[in-house]
């Protein structure tokens, strides 16, 4: 018999597929829970937005400014490196 | 763990001269930018370090202030991590990306650095695995009991009209992803720094950590959950 949407949806709760939104937004939940969270989302309203919430996270989070961080001695850095090579 | 732990030095009393300062089988397995580049390094070439050390510098304080609390400290962890890139340029064997190989000589450092200290509560957290306690999202926000328990009560509402760029445009918004990202617990904010700053592959946040898939996938999740809050308190506020 084959199971509809529905049915298969229900094989996984809006909390479990809250809990594993990131690995399934990351193609590491696993074939069988990435397919009842894929049924899952087609009719559910609630965790398609949760799971675009955190898709926006993601990408959020990698779009933010990073501060410049200027080395503490670059001369002395530097220095080593050169010495280095000419030891070899 | 690959080769980001091959060329650590230091307390863990692993040799620096285990592997021949020659290139090895491995290395077909970096990319072209990185094989130049660590082929120009072996040359001596100044620019070529130089432009290793604009890269990836801010990232490895970054990464090094999710281990100590001080940024002095963190600033001299990196200092001592960019020294033993220099010195164990030969031993690179090119099984990780050589920014992975470098991230991994800065975590082992920090933790190092970290017990030395006797920074306790923060080398523990991070060695720890507490990750079956607490849920990342509120249990609140779904049903209890009867034919929804499990489902949403309180379902979040879509930001249809947002985008990650609208929403950095302004200055508020990036103040408040920031006390967000830095009120996290360091187990949390390493991986967030790692995988969605850095964009380290979850393998090799995992290689670096020494955690599993999952212990990673959990605390990846409950970093962004809190970072997803402080968005959602954010555009509430300012609705």
């Amino acid at each position: 018999m084959t199971q509809s949407g529905e049915e298969a949806a229900s094989e996984i709760t809006c909390r479990e597929v809250a809990e594993w939104t990131s690995a399934y937004l990351d193609a590491c939940a696993g074939d069988g829970r990435n397919a009842r969270i894929v049924l899952h989302l087609a009719v559910c309203a609630g965790c398609e937005a949760y799971v675009k919430h955190i898709a926006f996270v993601r990408r959020l989070v990698g779009l933010l400014p990073k501060a410049p961080e200027a080395l503490a001695d670059p001369d002395g850095l530097r220095g080593a490196f050169v010495a280095r090579h000419r030891k070899q | 763990m690959n080769g980001v732990a091959g060329a650590h030095t230091g307390s863990s009393g692993q040799s620096l001269s285990r592997v021949a300062p020659t290139m090895s089988a491995t290395e077909f397995l970096l990319t072209e930018d990185d094989h130049m580049l660590i082929t120009r390094l072996r040359r001596g070439e100044e620019a070529a370090f130089d432009s290793l050390v604009a890269k990836h510098h801010g990232a490895l304080i970054r990464m090094a202030m999710g281990f100590v609390a001080d940024r002095e400290v963190a600033e001299e962890v990196t200092q001592d991590t960019w020294m033993t890139v220099i010195q164990s340029l030969d031993l690179f064997e090119g099984r990780s990306s050589l920014r992975s190989w470098i991230f991994g000589i800065l975590i082992h450092k920090a933790k190092d650095r970290g017990m030395r200290e006797r920074r306790h509560t923060v080398f523990s957290a991070l060695e720890s695995i507490d990750d079956e306690g607490e849920e990342a999202v509120d249990p609140a926000r779904f049903h209890q009991s009867g034919e929804r328990a499990g489902h949403w009560a309180f379902p979040p509402r879509p930001w249809d009209d947002q985008t990650p760029e609208k929403l950095l445009a302004s200055k508020q918004a990036v103040a408040a992803m920031r006390r967000a990202i830095d009120a996290l617990p360091p187990t949390l904010r390493t991986v967030l720094v790692l995988r969605d700053m850095e964009g380290v592959e979850s393998a090799d946040v995992c290689a670096m950590l020494q955690i599993t898939e999952t212990n990673l996938y959990v605390r990846l999740h409950r970093a962004r959950e809190r970072v997803r809050q402080a968005v959602e308190t954010y555009l509430k506020d300012r609705a």
